[in-house]
Protein backbone atom coordinates (compact mmCIF):
# COMPACT_ATOMS: atom_id res chain seq x y z
CA UNK A 1 0.00 0.00 0.00
CA UNK A 2 1.27 3.44 -0.82
CA UNK A 3 1.52 5.78 2.11
CA UNK A 4 1.31 9.52 1.91
CA UNK A 5 2.11 11.84 4.75
CA UNK A 6 -1.23 13.30 5.69
CA UNK A 7 -3.49 10.60 4.34
CA UNK A 8 -6.33 9.71 6.66
CA UNK A 9 -5.68 12.60 9.00
CA UNK A 10 -9.39 13.37 9.11
CA UNK A 11 -10.16 9.77 9.93
CA UNK A 12 -7.63 9.78 12.75
CA UNK A 13 -9.02 12.99 14.17
CA UNK A 14 -12.48 11.43 14.08
CA UNK A 15 -11.14 8.27 15.71
CA UNK A 16 -9.62 10.20 18.56
CA UNK A 17 -12.88 12.05 19.01
CA UNK A 18 -14.61 8.68 19.43
CA UNK A 19 -11.99 7.62 21.99
CA UNK A 20 -12.59 10.87 23.82
CA UNK A 21 -16.33 10.15 23.80
CA UNK A 22 -15.64 6.66 25.18
CA UNK A 23 -13.31 7.67 27.99
CA UNK A 24 -14.35 11.16 29.05
CA UNK A 25 -17.38 9.90 31.05
CA UNK A 26 -15.20 7.41 32.93
CA UNK A 27 -12.72 10.15 33.83
CA UNK A 28 -15.59 12.27 35.11
CA UNK A 29 -16.61 9.52 37.52
CA UNK A 30 -13.04 9.20 38.81
CA UNK A 31 -12.73 12.96 39.17
CA UNK A 32 -16.00 13.32 41.07
CA UNK A 33 -15.07 10.56 43.48
CA UNK A 34 -12.14 12.63 44.73
CA UNK A 35 -13.87 16.00 44.64
CA UNK A 36 -14.99 17.76 47.83
CA UNK A 37 -17.70 19.61 45.88
CA UNK A 38 -20.39 18.30 43.58
CA UNK A 39 -19.75 20.57 40.59
CA UNK A 40 -17.16 20.32 37.90
CA UNK A 41 -16.43 24.02 37.61
CA UNK A 42 -14.13 25.31 40.25
CA UNK A 43 -13.34 21.79 41.28
CA UNK A 44 -10.74 22.31 43.92
CA UNK A 45 -8.96 20.16 46.34
CA UNK A 46 -8.82 16.49 46.75
CA UNK A 47 -10.55 14.35 49.30
CA UNK A 48 -10.80 10.74 50.26
CA UNK A 49 -13.74 11.29 52.58
CA UNK A 50 -16.28 9.64 50.23
CA UNK A 51 -14.17 6.52 50.24
CA UNK A 52 -14.03 6.63 54.03
CA UNK A 53 -17.81 6.94 54.07
CA UNK A 54 -18.08 3.80 51.98
CA UNK A 55 -16.23 1.87 54.65
CA UNK A 56 -18.79 3.00 57.22
CA UNK A 57 -21.73 1.84 55.08
CA UNK A 58 -22.26 -1.68 56.38
CA UNK A 59 -25.04 -2.53 53.90
CA UNK A 60 -22.87 -1.53 51.00
CA UNK A 61 -19.99 -3.66 52.19
CA UNK A 62 -22.35 -6.60 52.63
CA UNK A 63 -23.68 -6.08 49.10
CA UNK A 64 -20.09 -6.00 47.83
CA UNK A 65 -19.28 -9.32 49.50
CA UNK A 66 -22.57 -10.75 48.19
CA UNK A 67 -21.58 -9.80 44.64
CA UNK A 68 -18.24 -11.55 44.99
CA UNK A 69 -19.95 -14.67 46.35
CA UNK A 70 -22.51 -14.76 43.53
CA UNK A 71 -19.75 -14.20 40.98
CA UNK A 72 -17.61 -17.00 42.39
CA UNK A 73 -20.55 -19.39 42.60
CA UNK A 74 -21.86 -18.59 39.13
CA UNK A 75 -18.39 -18.90 37.59
CA UNK A 76 -17.71 -22.24 39.27
CA UNK A 77 -20.97 -23.67 37.93
CA UNK A 78 -20.59 -22.03 34.52
CA UNK A 79 -17.07 -23.41 34.05
CA UNK A 80 -18.20 -26.99 34.63
CA UNK A 81 -21.39 -26.68 32.53
CA UNK A 82 -19.72 -24.55 29.86
CA UNK A 83 -16.76 -26.87 29.44
CA UNK A 84 -18.91 -29.99 29.19
CA UNK A 85 -21.22 -28.17 26.80
CA UNK A 86 -18.35 -26.91 24.66
CA UNK A 87 -16.95 -30.41 24.14
CA UNK A 88 -20.40 -31.76 23.50
CA UNK A 89 -21.24 -29.23 20.80
CA UNK A 90 -17.75 -29.25 19.29
CA UNK A 91 -17.17 -32.99 19.18
CA UNK A 92 -20.50 -34.76 19.02
CA UNK A 93 -22.46 -34.93 15.80
CA UNK A 94 -26.19 -34.61 16.17
CA UNK A 95 -29.05 -33.19 14.15
CA UNK A 96 -30.25 -29.70 15.02
CA UNK A 97 -26.87 -28.65 16.35
CA UNK A 98 -27.11 -25.08 15.10
CA UNK A 99 -30.48 -24.66 16.81
CA UNK A 100 -28.94 -26.07 19.99
CA UNK A 101 -26.06 -23.56 19.76
CA UNK A 102 -28.48 -20.69 19.32
CA UNK A 103 -30.58 -21.80 22.28
CA UNK A 104 -27.48 -21.87 24.48
CA UNK A 105 -26.61 -18.39 23.34
CA UNK A 106 -30.07 -16.93 24.05
CA UNK A 107 -29.45 -15.83 27.66
CA UNK A 108 -26.47 -13.86 26.42
CA UNK A 109 -27.96 -12.22 23.35
CA UNK A 110 -31.59 -11.71 24.33
CA UNK A 111 -32.47 -8.48 26.11
CA UNK A 112 -31.80 -9.06 29.80
CA UNK A 113 -35.35 -8.06 30.70
CA UNK A 114 -36.67 -11.16 28.91
CA UNK A 115 -34.44 -13.54 30.85
CA UNK A 116 -35.11 -11.72 34.11
CA UNK A 117 -38.87 -11.80 33.68
CA UNK A 118 -39.14 -15.38 32.47
CA UNK A 119 -36.99 -16.65 35.34
CA UNK A 120 -39.04 -14.59 37.80
CA UNK A 121 -42.31 -15.97 36.44
CA UNK A 122 -41.16 -19.58 36.85
CA UNK A 123 -39.67 -18.95 40.28
CA UNK A 124 -42.93 -17.43 41.47
CA UNK A 125 -44.97 -20.26 39.95
CA UNK A 126 -42.87 -22.75 41.91
CA UNK A 127 -43.38 -20.68 45.08
CA UNK A 128 -39.65 -20.26 45.56
CA UNK A 129 -38.93 -17.13 47.62
CA UNK A 130 -36.46 -14.61 46.19
CA UNK A 131 -33.11 -15.36 47.78
CA UNK A 132 -29.40 -15.60 47.02
CA UNK A 133 -30.23 -18.84 45.23
CA UNK A 134 -32.56 -17.16 42.72
CA UNK A 135 -29.92 -14.50 42.00
CA UNK A 136 -27.37 -17.28 41.50
CA UNK A 137 -29.69 -19.03 39.02
CA UNK A 138 -29.99 -15.81 37.05
CA UNK A 139 -26.22 -15.41 36.93
CA UNK A 140 -25.70 -19.02 35.90
CA UNK A 141 -28.07 -18.42 32.97
CA UNK A 142 -25.87 -15.83 31.26
CA UNK A 143 -22.40 -16.93 32.39
CA UNK A 144 -22.73 -20.40 30.83
CA UNK A 145 -22.81 -19.13 27.22
CA UNK A 146 -19.92 -16.78 28.01
CA UNK A 147 -17.71 -19.67 29.14
CA UNK A 148 -18.98 -22.17 26.61
CA UNK A 149 -18.37 -20.09 23.51
CA UNK A 150 -14.89 -19.02 24.61
CA UNK A 151 -13.90 -22.66 25.09
CA UNK A 152 -15.57 -23.70 21.83
CA UNK A 153 -13.44 -21.26 19.91
CA UNK A 154 -10.29 -22.67 21.55
CA UNK A 155 -11.37 -26.23 20.73
CA UNK A 156 -11.98 -25.20 17.12
CA UNK A 157 -8.43 -23.85 16.85
CA UNK A 158 -6.96 -26.91 18.56
CA UNK A 159 -8.36 -29.54 16.19
CA UNK A 160 -9.11 -33.18 17.13
CA UNK A 161 -5.71 -34.68 16.26
CA UNK A 162 -4.02 -34.32 19.64
CA UNK A 163 -6.68 -36.28 21.42
CA UNK A 164 -6.72 -38.90 18.69
CA UNK A 165 -2.94 -39.25 19.01
CA UNK A 166 -3.13 -39.63 22.77
CA UNK A 167 -5.82 -42.30 22.47
CA UNK A 168 -3.83 -44.12 19.76
CA UNK A 169 -0.86 -44.20 22.12
CA UNK A 170 -3.00 -45.95 24.70
CA UNK A 171 -4.18 -43.16 26.97
CA UNK A 172 -7.56 -43.63 28.60
CA UNK A 173 -10.18 -40.92 28.05
CA UNK A 174 -9.49 -39.60 31.55
CA UNK A 175 -5.73 -39.51 30.94
CA UNK A 176 -6.26 -37.86 27.58
CA UNK A 177 -8.38 -35.17 29.15
CA UNK A 178 -6.04 -34.58 32.08
CA UNK A 179 -2.67 -34.67 30.29
CA UNK A 180 -3.56 -33.46 26.79
CA UNK A 181 -6.84 -31.58 26.54
CA UNK A 182 -6.87 -29.71 29.82
CA UNK A 183 -3.37 -28.17 29.45
CA UNK A 184 -4.34 -27.05 25.93
CA UNK A 185 -7.52 -25.28 27.02
CA UNK A 186 -6.20 -24.11 30.40
CA UNK A 187 -5.64 -20.47 29.42
CA UNK A 188 -8.99 -20.31 27.62
CA UNK A 189 -10.62 -21.66 30.75
CA UNK A 190 -9.00 -19.04 32.98
CA UNK A 191 -9.85 -16.28 30.51
CA UNK A 192 -13.44 -17.44 30.21
CA UNK A 193 -13.81 -17.63 33.99
CA UNK A 194 -12.45 -14.09 34.38
CA UNK A 195 -14.76 -12.78 31.66
CA UNK A 196 -17.76 -14.52 33.22
CA UNK A 197 -16.85 -13.06 36.59
CA UNK A 198 -16.54 -9.56 35.10
CA UNK A 199 -19.95 -9.87 33.48
CA UNK A 200 -21.50 -11.24 36.67
CA UNK A 201 -19.84 -8.61 38.85
CA UNK A 202 -21.75 -5.74 37.33
CA UNK A 203 -24.94 -7.40 36.10
CA UNK A 204 -28.11 -5.57 37.08
CA UNK A 205 -30.79 -6.08 34.42
CA UNK A 206 -31.51 -9.73 35.27
CA UNK A 207 -30.52 -9.52 38.97
CA UNK A 208 -33.01 -6.72 39.49
CA UNK A 209 -35.94 -9.10 38.96
CA UNK A 210 -34.52 -11.93 41.04
CA UNK A 211 -33.34 -9.98 44.08
CA UNK A 212 -35.24 -9.89 47.32
CA UNK A 213 -33.73 -8.27 50.36
CA UNK A 214 -30.40 -9.99 49.79
CA UNK A 215 -28.77 -7.60 47.33
CA UNK A 216 -25.80 -7.59 45.04
CA UNK A 217 -23.76 -4.40 44.75
CA UNK A 218 -25.24 -3.11 41.45
CA UNK A 219 -28.78 -3.57 42.76
CA UNK A 220 -27.83 -1.76 45.97
CA UNK A 221 -26.25 1.13 44.06
CA UNK A 222 -29.29 1.29 41.82
CA UNK A 223 -31.36 1.79 44.95
CA UNK A 224 -29.02 4.54 46.13
CA UNK A 225 -29.41 6.31 42.77
CA UNK A 226 -33.10 6.86 43.41
CA UNK A 227 -32.15 9.64 45.80
CA UNK A 228 -29.84 11.38 43.36
CA UNK A 229 -26.17 10.83 42.82
CA UNK A 230 -24.39 11.20 46.11
CA UNK A 231 -20.60 11.52 46.22
CA UNK A 232 -20.58 8.08 47.76
CA UNK A 233 -22.03 6.70 44.52
CA UNK A 234 -19.04 8.16 42.67
CA UNK A 235 -16.60 6.61 45.11
CA UNK A 236 -18.06 3.12 44.79
CA UNK A 237 -18.32 3.61 40.99
CA UNK A 238 -14.64 4.48 40.84
CA UNK A 239 -13.78 1.33 42.77
CA UNK A 240 -15.95 -0.80 40.46
CA UNK A 241 -14.33 0.86 37.45
CA UNK A 242 -10.83 0.03 38.64
CA UNK A 243 -11.78 -3.52 39.54
CA UNK A 244 -13.37 -4.13 36.11
CA UNK A 245 -10.31 -2.69 34.39
CA UNK A 246 -8.02 -4.98 36.39
CA UNK A 247 -10.19 -8.01 35.55
CA UNK A 248 -10.28 -7.13 31.85
CA UNK A 249 -6.52 -6.68 31.71
CA UNK A 250 -6.01 -10.01 33.44
CA UNK A 251 -8.50 -11.68 31.12
CA UNK A 252 -6.85 -10.48 27.92
CA UNK A 253 -3.58 -11.97 29.10
CA UNK A 254 -5.13 -15.42 29.04
CA UNK A 255 -7.25 -15.31 25.93
CA UNK A 256 -5.90 -14.72 22.47
CA UNK A 257 -7.61 -11.36 22.28
CA UNK A 258 -5.22 -9.13 20.43
CA UNK A 259 -5.35 -6.72 17.55
CA UNK A 260 -3.86 -9.23 15.10
CA UNK A 261 -5.69 -12.36 16.08
CA UNK A 262 -8.40 -12.00 13.44
CA UNK A 263 -6.10 -11.42 10.50
CA UNK A 264 -6.12 -14.07 7.86
CA UNK A 265 -2.53 -14.95 7.04
CA UNK A 266 -1.33 -16.03 3.60
CA UNK A 267 -1.04 -19.79 3.51
CA UNK A 268 2.58 -19.93 2.36
CA UNK A 269 4.61 -17.48 4.30
CA UNK B 1 -14.77 -40.03 7.48
CA UNK B 2 -13.89 -41.81 10.67
CA UNK B 3 -16.82 -40.70 12.75
CA UNK B 4 -20.04 -40.34 10.82
CA UNK B 5 -22.32 -40.92 13.76
CA UNK B 6 -21.33 -40.25 17.31
CA UNK B 7 -21.72 -43.30 19.53
CA UNK B 8 -24.63 -43.07 21.98
CA UNK B 9 -22.17 -42.85 24.88
CA UNK B 10 -20.93 -39.49 23.54
CA UNK B 11 -24.31 -37.99 24.27
CA UNK B 12 -23.77 -38.40 28.01
CA UNK B 13 -21.55 -35.34 27.77
CA UNK B 14 -24.52 -33.36 26.58
CA UNK B 15 -26.62 -34.03 29.67
CA UNK B 16 -25.41 -31.17 31.92
CA UNK B 17 -25.78 -28.47 29.28
CA UNK B 18 -29.15 -29.82 28.18
CA UNK B 19 -30.45 -29.81 31.75
CA UNK B 20 -29.19 -26.25 32.16
CA UNK B 21 -30.86 -25.22 28.93
CA UNK B 22 -34.18 -26.79 29.83
CA UNK B 23 -34.26 -25.35 33.36
CA UNK B 24 -32.96 -21.86 32.71
CA UNK B 25 -33.87 -21.14 29.08
CA UNK B 26 -36.53 -23.37 27.53
CA UNK B 27 -38.89 -23.81 30.50
CA UNK B 28 -38.82 -20.15 31.65
CA UNK B 29 -39.37 -18.81 28.12
CA UNK B 30 -42.01 -21.45 27.43
CA UNK B 31 -43.83 -20.76 30.67
CA UNK B 32 -43.76 -17.02 30.04
CA UNK B 33 -45.31 -17.71 26.65
CA UNK B 34 -47.98 -19.80 28.35
CA UNK B 35 -49.01 -17.20 30.90
CA UNK B 36 -49.20 -14.57 28.18
CA UNK B 37 -52.51 -16.30 27.38
CA UNK B 38 -53.72 -16.15 30.99
CA UNK B 39 -55.48 -13.30 32.76
CA UNK B 40 -55.51 -11.52 36.08
CA UNK B 41 -58.48 -11.96 38.38
CA UNK B 42 -58.29 -9.91 41.53
CA UNK B 43 -54.65 -10.20 42.49
CA UNK B 44 -54.25 -13.70 41.13
CA UNK B 45 -53.21 -15.05 37.78
CA UNK B 46 -56.02 -17.24 36.52
CA UNK B 47 -55.27 -20.05 34.09
CA UNK B 48 -58.09 -19.17 31.71
CA UNK B 49 -56.88 -19.11 28.17
CA UNK B 50 -57.53 -15.84 26.42
CA UNK B 51 -56.11 -13.78 23.59
CA UNK B 52 -57.06 -10.48 25.14
CA UNK B 53 -53.49 -9.60 26.21
CA UNK B 54 -52.36 -9.63 22.62
CA UNK B 55 -55.64 -8.04 21.59
CA UNK B 56 -55.06 -5.16 24.00
CA UNK B 57 -51.61 -4.54 22.54
CA UNK B 58 -52.79 -4.49 18.95
CA UNK B 59 -55.94 -2.45 19.54
CA UNK B 60 -54.72 0.18 22.01
CA UNK B 61 -52.52 2.48 20.01
CA UNK B 62 -50.77 3.71 23.14
CA UNK B 63 -48.94 0.38 23.48
CA UNK B 64 -48.12 -0.15 19.83
CA UNK B 65 -47.15 3.53 19.69
CA UNK B 66 -44.53 3.01 22.38
CA UNK B 67 -43.19 -0.01 20.52
CA UNK B 68 -42.96 1.94 17.28
CA UNK B 69 -41.23 4.83 19.01
CA UNK B 70 -38.80 2.42 20.63
CA UNK B 71 -38.03 0.72 17.33
CA UNK B 72 -37.30 4.07 15.69
CA UNK B 73 -35.09 5.17 18.58
CA UNK B 74 -33.27 1.82 18.56
CA UNK B 75 -32.70 2.16 14.81
CA UNK B 76 -31.27 5.65 15.31
CA UNK B 77 -29.02 4.35 18.08
CA UNK B 78 -27.81 1.48 15.89
CA UNK B 79 -27.00 3.93 13.07
CA UNK B 80 -25.18 6.28 15.45
CA UNK B 81 -23.20 3.38 16.89
CA UNK B 82 -22.11 2.40 13.40
CA UNK B 83 -21.17 5.99 12.56
CA UNK B 84 -18.89 5.94 15.60
CA UNK B 85 -17.75 2.32 15.58
CA UNK B 86 -17.15 1.64 11.89
CA UNK B 87 -14.64 4.46 11.25
CA UNK B 88 -12.86 3.48 14.45
CA UNK B 89 -12.53 -0.13 13.28
CA UNK B 90 -11.48 1.03 9.80
CA UNK B 91 -8.85 3.33 11.21
CA UNK B 92 -7.43 0.62 13.43
CA UNK B 93 -7.42 -2.01 10.72
CA UNK B 94 -5.97 0.03 7.87
CA UNK B 95 -4.34 3.17 9.16
CA UNK B 96 -2.63 2.35 12.42
CA UNK B 97 0.63 0.47 12.77
CA UNK B 98 2.25 1.76 15.92
CA UNK B 99 0.26 1.37 19.11
CA UNK B 100 -2.32 -0.80 17.36
CA UNK B 101 -2.60 -3.24 20.25
CA UNK B 102 -3.10 -0.44 22.79
CA UNK B 103 -5.80 1.22 20.67
CA UNK B 104 -7.47 -2.14 20.14
CA UNK B 105 -7.64 -2.62 23.89
CA UNK B 106 -8.99 0.91 24.34
CA UNK B 107 -11.74 0.06 21.86
CA UNK B 108 -12.89 -3.16 23.47
CA UNK B 109 -12.48 -2.30 27.17
CA UNK B 110 -15.73 -0.27 27.29
CA UNK B 111 -17.59 -3.46 26.40
CA UNK B 112 -16.99 -4.85 29.88
CA UNK B 113 -16.75 -1.72 31.99
CA UNK B 114 -19.64 -1.55 34.39
CA UNK B 115 -22.95 -0.71 32.76
CA UNK B 116 -24.24 1.08 35.87
CA UNK B 117 -21.09 3.20 36.21
CA UNK B 118 -21.52 4.39 32.65
CA UNK B 119 -25.13 5.38 33.35
CA UNK B 120 -23.96 7.30 36.42
CA UNK B 121 -21.34 9.02 34.28
CA UNK B 122 -23.86 10.23 31.70
CA UNK B 123 -26.31 11.44 34.30
CA UNK B 124 -23.45 13.45 35.74
CA UNK B 125 -22.51 14.91 32.38
CA UNK B 126 -26.00 15.73 31.11
CA UNK B 127 -27.73 16.77 34.34
CA UNK B 128 -29.10 20.22 35.15
CA UNK B 129 -26.14 20.90 37.38
CA UNK B 130 -24.06 18.51 35.32
CA UNK B 131 -20.71 18.85 33.63
CA UNK B 132 -21.95 20.39 30.38
CA UNK B 133 -24.36 22.84 31.96
CA UNK B 134 -22.02 24.07 34.65
CA UNK B 135 -19.17 24.44 32.17
CA UNK B 136 -21.34 26.47 29.78
CA UNK B 137 -22.68 28.61 32.63
CA UNK B 138 -19.19 29.29 33.92
CA UNK B 139 -18.10 30.34 30.44
CA UNK B 140 -21.03 32.74 30.37
CA UNK B 141 -22.52 31.10 27.29
CA UNK B 142 -25.83 30.32 28.95
CA UNK B 143 -27.74 31.78 31.87
CA UNK B 144 -30.18 28.97 32.56
CA UNK B 145 -29.13 25.31 32.40
CA UNK B 146 -30.01 23.60 29.13
CA UNK B 147 -32.93 21.37 29.96
CA UNK B 148 -32.94 19.38 26.73
CA UNK B 149 -29.88 17.40 27.81
CA UNK B 150 -31.42 15.08 30.37
CA UNK B 151 -34.70 13.21 30.89
CA UNK B 152 -35.63 12.81 27.26
CA UNK B 153 -34.95 10.72 24.17
CA UNK B 154 -31.72 12.58 23.47
CA UNK B 155 -30.13 11.43 26.73
CA UNK B 156 -31.29 7.85 26.12
CA UNK B 157 -29.85 7.91 22.59
CA UNK B 158 -26.48 9.29 23.70
CA UNK B 159 -26.07 6.81 26.55
CA UNK B 160 -27.23 3.77 24.59
CA UNK B 161 -25.00 4.72 21.66
CA UNK B 162 -22.16 4.93 24.13
CA UNK B 163 -22.99 1.42 25.38
CA UNK B 164 -23.36 0.01 21.85
CA UNK B 165 -20.19 1.33 20.17
CA UNK B 166 -17.96 -1.60 21.23
CA UNK B 167 -20.68 -4.02 20.11
CA UNK B 168 -20.31 -2.58 16.62
CA UNK B 169 -16.56 -2.18 16.74
CA UNK B 170 -15.70 -5.84 17.42
CA UNK B 171 -17.60 -7.53 14.57
CA UNK B 172 -16.67 -4.79 12.09
CA UNK B 173 -13.01 -4.94 13.06
CA UNK B 174 -13.06 -8.74 12.79
CA UNK B 175 -14.56 -8.50 9.29
CA UNK B 176 -12.09 -5.82 8.15
CA UNK B 177 -9.11 -7.82 9.39
CA UNK B 178 -10.26 -10.78 7.32
CA UNK B 179 -10.08 -8.84 4.06
CA UNK B 180 -6.96 -10.03 2.24
CA UNK B 181 -4.74 -7.00 1.76
CA UNK B 182 -3.74 -8.02 -1.77
CA UNK B 183 -7.33 -7.53 -2.94
CA UNK B 184 -7.04 -3.88 -1.98
CA UNK B 185 -3.69 -3.61 -3.72
CA UNK B 186 -5.28 -5.11 -6.82
CA UNK B 187 -8.06 -2.55 -6.64
CA UNK B 188 -5.62 0.32 -6.39
CA UNK B 189 -3.37 -1.16 -9.14
CA UNK B 190 -6.39 -1.20 -11.41
CA UNK B 191 -6.77 2.51 -10.87
CA UNK B 192 -9.44 2.75 -8.19
CA UNK B 193 -9.05 5.61 -5.79
CA UNK B 194 -9.35 5.32 -2.05
CA UNK B 195 -13.08 6.03 -1.99
CA UNK B 196 -13.83 3.70 -4.85
CA UNK B 197 -11.83 0.91 -3.21
CA UNK B 198 -13.74 1.52 -0.01
CA UNK B 199 -17.20 1.44 -1.56
CA UNK B 200 -16.57 -1.34 -4.07
CA UNK B 201 -14.25 -3.61 -2.11
CA UNK B 202 -13.99 -2.91 1.61
CA UNK B 203 -17.59 -2.07 2.42
CA UNK B 204 -19.15 -5.10 0.68
CA UNK B 205 -16.60 -7.44 2.28
CA UNK B 206 -17.19 -6.00 5.73
CA UNK B 207 -20.95 -6.22 5.41
CA UNK B 208 -21.31 -9.35 7.60
CA UNK B 209 -19.58 -7.56 10.47
CA UNK B 210 -21.58 -4.42 9.87
CA UNK B 211 -24.87 -6.32 9.93
CA UNK B 212 -23.90 -8.21 13.10
CA UNK B 213 -22.93 -4.97 14.84
CA UNK B 214 -26.09 -3.24 13.71
CA UNK B 215 -28.29 -6.07 15.01
CA UNK B 216 -26.54 -6.20 18.36
CA UNK B 217 -26.86 -2.45 18.83
CA UNK B 218 -30.52 -2.57 17.78
CA UNK B 219 -31.47 -5.41 20.12
CA UNK B 220 -29.59 -3.94 23.08
CA UNK B 221 -31.24 -0.57 22.55
CA UNK B 222 -34.71 -1.99 22.01
CA UNK B 223 -34.67 -4.17 25.12
CA UNK B 224 -33.09 -1.80 27.60
CA UNK B 225 -35.18 -0.45 30.46
CA UNK B 226 -32.63 0.85 32.95
CA UNK B 227 -31.22 3.64 30.82
CA UNK B 228 -34.65 5.02 29.85
CA UNK B 229 -35.64 4.83 33.51
CA UNK B 230 -32.53 6.67 34.65
CA UNK B 231 -32.14 9.22 31.86
CA UNK B 232 -35.28 9.15 29.76
CA UNK B 233 -37.90 10.93 31.83
CA UNK B 234 -41.45 10.51 30.58
CA UNK B 235 -40.60 11.33 26.97
CA UNK B 236 -37.83 8.76 26.80
CA UNK B 237 -39.95 5.85 27.99
CA UNK B 238 -39.29 2.75 25.95
CA UNK B 239 -40.85 -0.65 25.34
CA UNK B 240 -38.67 -2.22 28.05
CA UNK B 241 -40.14 0.18 30.63
CA UNK B 242 -43.63 -0.76 29.54
CA UNK B 243 -42.85 -4.44 30.12
CA UNK B 244 -41.14 -3.62 33.41
CA UNK B 245 -44.11 -1.64 34.69
CA UNK B 246 -46.42 -4.64 34.20
CA UNK B 247 -44.28 -6.54 36.69
CA UNK B 248 -44.08 -3.57 39.03
CA UNK B 249 -46.95 -1.33 40.02
CA UNK B 250 -49.33 -2.30 37.20
CA UNK B 251 -49.13 -5.91 38.37
CA UNK B 252 -50.41 -7.45 35.19
CA UNK B 253 -48.00 -10.29 34.62
CA UNK B 254 -49.93 -11.95 31.78
CA UNK B 255 -49.98 -8.69 29.82
CA UNK B 256 -46.29 -8.17 30.66
CA UNK B 257 -45.59 -11.69 29.44
CA UNK B 258 -47.41 -10.97 26.19
CA UNK B 259 -45.36 -7.78 25.70
CA UNK B 260 -42.19 -9.77 26.50
CA UNK B 261 -43.14 -12.24 23.83
CA UNK B 262 -43.61 -9.52 21.27
CA UNK B 263 -40.08 -8.29 22.10
CA UNK B 264 -38.77 -11.85 21.94
CA UNK B 265 -40.40 -12.44 18.57
CA UNK B 266 -38.84 -9.27 17.16
CA UNK B 267 -35.39 -10.13 18.54
CA UNK B 268 -35.43 -13.74 17.38
CA UNK B 269 -36.73 -12.83 13.92
CA UNK B 270 -33.96 -10.31 13.41
CA UNK B 271 -31.32 -12.68 14.76
CA UNK B 272 -32.62 -15.42 12.49
CA UNK B 273 -32.57 -13.18 9.43
CA UNK B 274 -29.01 -12.13 10.10
CA UNK B 275 -27.53 -15.44 11.16
CA UNK B 276 -26.99 -16.14 7.48
CA UNK B 277 -24.86 -13.00 7.22
CA UNK B 278 -22.70 -12.97 10.27
CA UNK B 279 -22.08 -14.96 13.40
CA UNK B 280 -24.69 -14.97 16.13
CA UNK B 281 -22.18 -14.46 18.90
CA UNK B 282 -20.72 -11.52 17.00
CA UNK B 283 -17.18 -12.41 17.95
CA UNK B 284 -17.63 -11.17 21.52
CA UNK B 285 -17.36 -14.62 22.97
CA UNK B 286 -14.77 -16.07 20.63
CA UNK B 287 -11.16 -15.58 21.48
Amino acid sequence: MSRKGNRGIGLKAYGFFVYFFLYFPLLIVLLFSFSPTKTIVGISGFTLKWYQELLRDGNLLTAFVNTLLIGAGAVAIAVVLGMAGAFFVSRVRFPGKSVFRTLVLLPYILPGILMGISLLVVIKALNIPLSPLTVLLGHVSFTVPVVMFQIMSRIARMGPNYQAAAMDLGATPVQTFWYVTLPMIRTALIGAALLAFTVSFDEIVISYFLTGTWMTLPVYIYGMMRYGLSPKVYAISAIILCLSLALIMLMTRYTGRSADVYRVRPRHE
Amino acid sequence: MREQHSPPRAFLRGIPITVWMLCLVAVPLGYTFLISFFQVEGMQIAAKVTLKNYGLFFTDSMYSGILLKSILLALAIAVLSILAGYPLAYMLSFRVRRGKQALFMLSIIPLWVSYLVRIIAWRTILGNKGVINSALTALGLIQEPLSFLLYNRFAVAVTLTYICIPFVFIPVYTALEKIPRNIMEASSDLGAGEFRTFFNVVLPLSLPGLVTGFIFAFIIALGDYIIPQQLGGTQGMMFGNLIWSQFGFAFNWPFGAALSFILLAISVTILGLTSRFGSTEGGFLSE
